[in-house]
């Protein structure tokens, strides 16, 4: 029963970490707060849910995540870049964040209705483990997630663009100085951070079902995870995705489900006041 | 008549919470998590309504007060931490809050709500009746904030406030107590949204909490970033904005089913355009750093 508990637990981190990789490329390549990624989440939900009607639920997918990272890119292009070419402060960055977000989720509303939906999928089966079971979407969920982080951990620590990235994330100034082409990268940083989002969005609502106003505690969730794992470090997003999991599914057996977002958060103050560096973060000091 | 007063109550009820969210947004801290306070002044000036006979006054203050109380989580946050984390952890108090409200069952009776709140009592003898007492309440209110505000933005206090926007270490190395300074700013800002929810929750006589979500957060820091920053008639321009609208598509004749999404639409929009176009808001008169 317990190693169920942890079984689910360490799945639901994996999502967690996807899209804290998600918000993190975003996030600490051009520091926008990008609320918006929560609207981005919905999308792909949406897009998902409205493709399967009329095609495989694979090519439906594989559209979805391509219309999520055009997305993505769009606000950068649209709402980000506008401003960050009037010197706007990153307080007004995220105030614009938010409307984007109220704009894409009332649209979505508007086309598609306000109640829940689901993805009727043909993955139904259980998968019985002897001491625990797995069923179908979740096997999907793993391999996906598996490869996914694996390949961006690789992507991420051993190519030269995962440097820029880097470089970026510490100074932007400097790195445009050197001669390089910082919008090129964010470009990039754009591009992929819509990807995962919508991945992990994908993957969720087979198992979950959907409805427009989701985004937002899922985007939460995934920041606090970001947090946890260490800041200024993307890869550190699995370990703080998969700590948050595992705790938020072991609380579950005392607690209900209600609660969950309560322990989030508290997880996040204590570990904002005792190690605000995360798990795996360098010690940084703040002016 | 009845209908217009019943809107302009609402508008008094938005000007409040805007207005107050703009005290901290003032000294360039951006909290999303008004609507908590809102709350909680909610419950708590329920729990005073139905447990006990006092006057309007005397219920006002301890609901401010113990609103205010609430706000030193945020304080000791915002001490703490800068920029985005201090965001995050006021986001963070939105969630909580909302979550005990939904879930602490034996006191807020969770999801159901808690209906027939019994309403205000003038000097403990006179019931307020009907929606004219209310927005006269309401108004008086409106214009004591507006006036305490007018006052404090002259004020060596408001000045202060207003200085830790641009540079906190100078403010420090000048003698000031900086985290006095944060502190005040959000207890002021809690206790006058707490203010705002009590008078909402008396008039409404039924309260749950789907009232007070990080939608609605996020809804009155659009309201006061459309409307602007800074100053007085700028809030007060948001909250006409935000609550003046749907009225306006309702009177088009439009279905709610359309027109409630579309009104989000525009919301975001009209945020968005105001944010490049003209940062400090349509009436306000500073650009939050």
């Amino acid at each position: 029963m317990l190693l169920q508990f942890i079984i689910n637990g360490l799945i639901t981190g994996l999502l967690y970490s996807l899209l804290a990789i998600g918000f993190a490329l975003v996030y600490n390549t051009t520091k926008v707060f990008h609320i918006a990624a929560a609207g981005i989440y919905v999308f792909a939900a949406y897009m998902f849910w409205w493709l399967s009607g009329y095609m495989p639920l694979c090519l439906a997918g594989g559209l979805s995540l391509l219309l999520s990272m055009g997305l993505n890119y769009s606000i950068d292009l649209l709402v980000y870049q506008p401003l960050k070419r009037k010197k706007a402060s990153n307080n007004i960055a995220l105030v614009s964040s938010i409307g984007v977000m109220t704009i894409i989720v009332n649209l979505l509303a508007l086309f598609f209705g306000n109640e829940p939906k689901s993805v009727s999928s043909t993955f139904k089966g259980v998968y019985d483990v002897g001491l625990f079971s797995l069923s179908q979407p979740q096997l999907i969920q793993v391999g996906c997630c598996l490869v996914l982080i694996m390949g961006f951990i690789v992507f991420f620590l051993r190519s030269q663009t995962g440097l820029k990235i880097k470089a970026i994330s510490e100074d932007e100034l400097l790195y445009a100085g050197l001669g390089y082409n910082s919008r090129r990268i964010r470009a990039f940083a754009f591009l992929l951070g819509g990807f995962f989002i919508a991945v992990a969005s994908c993957l969720n609502v087979v198992e979950v079902g959907m409805d427009v106003n989701m985004g937002m505690n899922v985007l939460i969730t995934a920041i606090v995870a970001m947090i946890i794992g260490g800041t200024g470090k993307i890869e550190a997003c699995v370990l703080g995705g998969l700590t948050l999991g595992l705790i938020q599914s072991l609380v579950l057996i005392h607690f209900s489900t209600s609660w969950q977002n309560a322990i989030t958060f508290i997880l996040l103050l204590a570990f904002l006041f005792i190690r605000p560096q995360g798990l795996a973060g360098y010690k940084q000091r703040t002016v | 008549m009845e209908y217009i007063l019943h809107i302009a109550f609402m508008l008094n009820i938005y000007i409040m919470l805007v207005l107050s969210t703009n005290v901290t947004v003032m000294a360039n801290l951006l909290t999303l998590c008004q609507a908590a306070f809102y709350g909680i002044g909610a419950y708590i000036g329920t729990l005073f309504l139905m447990q006990f006979e006092l006057p309007i006054i005397i219920i006002a203050l301890c609901v401010m007060g113990l609103s205010g109380l609430c706000s030193i989580i945020i304080t000791l946050a915002s001490v703490k931490f800068k920029g985005d984390y201090f965001i995050l952890a006021t986001l963070g108090f939105q969630m909580v809050v909302y979550t005990i409200l939904y879930n602490w069952i034996d006191v807020t009776n969770g999801p159901f709500g808690i209906s027939g709140i019994p309403a205000l009592k003038l000097l403990g003898i006179w019931e307020l009746q009907g929606v004219y007492a209310y927005f006269a309440v309401s108004l008086i209110a409106v214009l004591l904030m507006v006036a305490l505000f007018a006052g404090l933005k002259l004020s060596p206090y408001g000045r202060a406030l207003r200085s830790l926007r641009s540079d906190e270490q100078s403010l420090q190395a000048l003698g000031r107590d900086v985290s006095f300074l944060k502190g005040s700013a959000f207890f002021i800002s809690a206790a006058f949204a707490g203010l705002a929810g009590m008078l909402y929750a008396s008039y409404a006589s039924y309260i749950d909490p789907t009232s007070f979500t990080l939608l609605e957060s996020l809804f009155i820091v659009s309201a006061l970033f459309i409307g602007g920053t800074g100053n007085i008639a700028g809030p007060i321009l948001g909250a006409l904005f935000v609550v003046i609208l749907p009225e306006l598509l309702r009177f088009i004749g439009m279905p709610e089913s359309i027109a409630a999404p579309l009104r989000q639409i525009i919301y975001g929009l009209a945020l968005v355009l105001v944010m490049y176009f003209r940062p400090q808001g349509l009436g306000g008169k500073e650009i939050i750093k």
